[in-house]
């Protein structure tokens, strides 16, 4: 059986993949159906969804159309998502990668570096990044991925110093081959499955964690983020629940979708490599 | 002068605090074009001494000469060129390569490092090599996992050759291989030897094929040399105790001997 066709037997990845696909169609989709700029007015202010169809899930206190805003938070969700999620690995595999072959004092500080940084709260560590850096969509990956990267350089080291002790590196070895290259090349390589298999849980924190700073006033304020609107939403929670409702039902399914997903792909491919 | 002169070369590991000696004040030479074998029971050091003599660890005492050059003196970029004099074999050919990797690659890794060839004359000297250890050029695209393990054992042999080095080592080279496919490897190694002069560190257990195709034999146990010296006049008629409990252990060696004979 085609890892494809496992992936869609198993319901909870498909449920997955559906919720992603809907996920990345609004990210897409959102400067052509609407657009200009999302924070513009378009209407009277607090109006109730589902009561004027041209703007279907009502409008904000400023009178800003609902609908639009989501669909623009979408593009903000998912590219820092993905964008931190991204950095974290490379960082990762690449520090994981160094101290596993190189081992002696090169492994010992570079661990000790992934302690500092495990030690703070990751959350903790992309407020303090943000608040003194400043807040652009660049820089909220950045404060994010700052808190995530030990994860995957842990789980890099550990199979890099499974791999550095096999047959083929001391092929590599003996055939010449500089060092750094063989750890670029022929380790992390064979290294990157156990690592590529935290990706979906990465991207789905990275999520929630740049929605949180958008709560806190701490986003891309040119931007609309999900965060963002729910905090808008707050002052207002009591008359108009569906401005926190709304984006809030967006983040869990986006959260839910990109864990599932990732989820279902790592099971197929691991059970594949089972097999193999 | 020979071309690689071990002197009283030891390796202790330390587990807790006792010591234990892996390889204990071991010397032995080989000289070019010739095939020294190392046996000995399993934890005897063999495998210890062929990643020594080939820097894959590094001993904590003796002294290693190779083609008259103090060869622990070298490192970094000086080893890494010189490597392309001693090469090697493992036994098991599969881990021996990586996982990912295409016979082309393999083989296109050692000419590319030691500059042998340009790039665009690479591929031919690939088809040449695949050749010399009687495969086809057509393998040359095959993943290492789709093609046999006798061919593995020979695109292993074609790359420790690419560099034209003058020793190979060769840890348990056919001792994973089926009996027939052992007999091919053990004749691919003679021809080549004969035809350019390349040493051989042969290790084994195999007392069998060391009469084979050894001209010396060194008989290793608990990391010291228990007996050297002529490999049949060895495995005919040993002096030591392992020597004796080796012999005793092969149940092929009667009938090697007739077909020797």
């Amino acid at each position: 059986m085609s890892p494809l066709r496992r992936f869609l037997r198993t319901p909870e990845a498909v449920a997955g993949a559906i919720l992603l696909a809907v996920l990345i169609a609004m990210a897409l989709s959102a400067p052509l159906l609407f657009p200009g700029d999302p924070q513009a007015i378009a209407g009277p202010a607090l109006l109730s969804p589902f009561q004027d169809w041209s703007l279907p899930l009502g409008t904000d206190r400023l009178g800003r159309n609902v609908l639009a805003e989501l669909f623009h938070g979408a593009r903000t969700s998912l590219a820092v998502g993905l964008a931190a999620a991204a950095a974290a690995l490379v960082v990762g595999a690449v520090v994981g990668t160094l101290a596993g072959f190189a081992g002696g004092l090169v492994d010992e500080v570079l661990m000790r570096i992934t302690d500092a940084f495990q030690t703070v709260p990751s959350f903790l560590l992309a407020l303090a990044f943000v608040s003194v850096v400043g807040s652009s969509l660049g820089i909220v990956a950045i404060a994010i991925a700052l808190g995530t990267w030990t994860g995957p350089a842990r789980v890099a080291r550990a199979e890099v110093l499974s791999i550095r002790e096999r047959d083929y590196v001391a092929g590599a070895r003996v055939i010449g081959m500089h060092p750094l290259v063989i750890a670029f090349r022929e380790v992390l390589p064979n290294a990157l499955p156990p690592v590529l298999a935290m990706s979906s849980v990465i991207v789905a924190a990275a999520i929630l964690t740049e929605a949180a700073l958008s709560f806190l006033g701490l986003g891309d304020p040119n931007r609309v983020t999900w965060g963002g609107m729910i905090a808008e939403g707050r002052a207002v929670l009591r008359t108009a629940p569906f401005l926190s409702i709304v984006p809030g039902i967006a983040l869990v399914l986006t959260v839910l979708g990109v864990y599932l997903a990732g989820e279902g792909i790592v099971e197929t491919t691991a059970v594949r490599r089972g097999l193999s | 002068m020979s071309l690689l002169t071990v002197s009283n070369l030891t390796k202790r590991y330390h587990r807790g605090d006792k010591t234990i000696a892996a390889v204990d004040d071991v010397s032995f030479h080989i000289d070019s074009g010739e095939t020294l074998a190392l046996a000995g029971p399993s934890g005897s050091g063999k495998s210890t001494i062929a990643r020594l003599v080939l820097r894959l660890i590094e001993p904590d005492d003796g002294r290693i000469d190779f083609e008259g050059d103090d060869f622990l003196a070298l490192n970094g970029a000086a080893l890494r060129v010189r490597r392309a004099r001693l090469q090697m074999v493992f036994q098991d050919p599969l881990a021996a390569f990586n996982p990912r990797a295409t016979v082309a690659r393999v083989l296109d890794d050692p000419l590319r490092i030691h500059g042998i060839a340009s790039r665009s004359e690479r591929p031919r000297r690939i088809a040449a090599l695949l050749e010399r250890v009687g495969l086809t050029a057509d393998l040359a695209p095959r993943a290492i996992h789709e093609i046999s393990g006798g061919q593995r054992q020979r695109v292993a042999i074609a790359r420790a050759v690419a560099t034209k080095p003058s020793l190979i080592v060769l840890d348990e080279a056919v001792s994973a291989l089926d009996v027939s496919v052992r007999g091919q490897i053990l004749d691919l190694l003679l021809d080549l030897q004969r035809q350019e002069r390349i040493a051989y560190l042969f290790i084994s257990h195999d007392l069998g094929v060391i009469r084979a195709i050894a001209h010396r034999v060194v008989l290793l146990d608990a990391g010291r040399i228990a007996e050297s010296g002529d490999a049949c006049a060895v495995i005919d008629a040993p002096q030591s105790a392992i020597g004796k409990a080796l012999v005793a252990a092969a149940p092929r060696l009667n009938r090697t001997k007739q077909d020797a004979s």
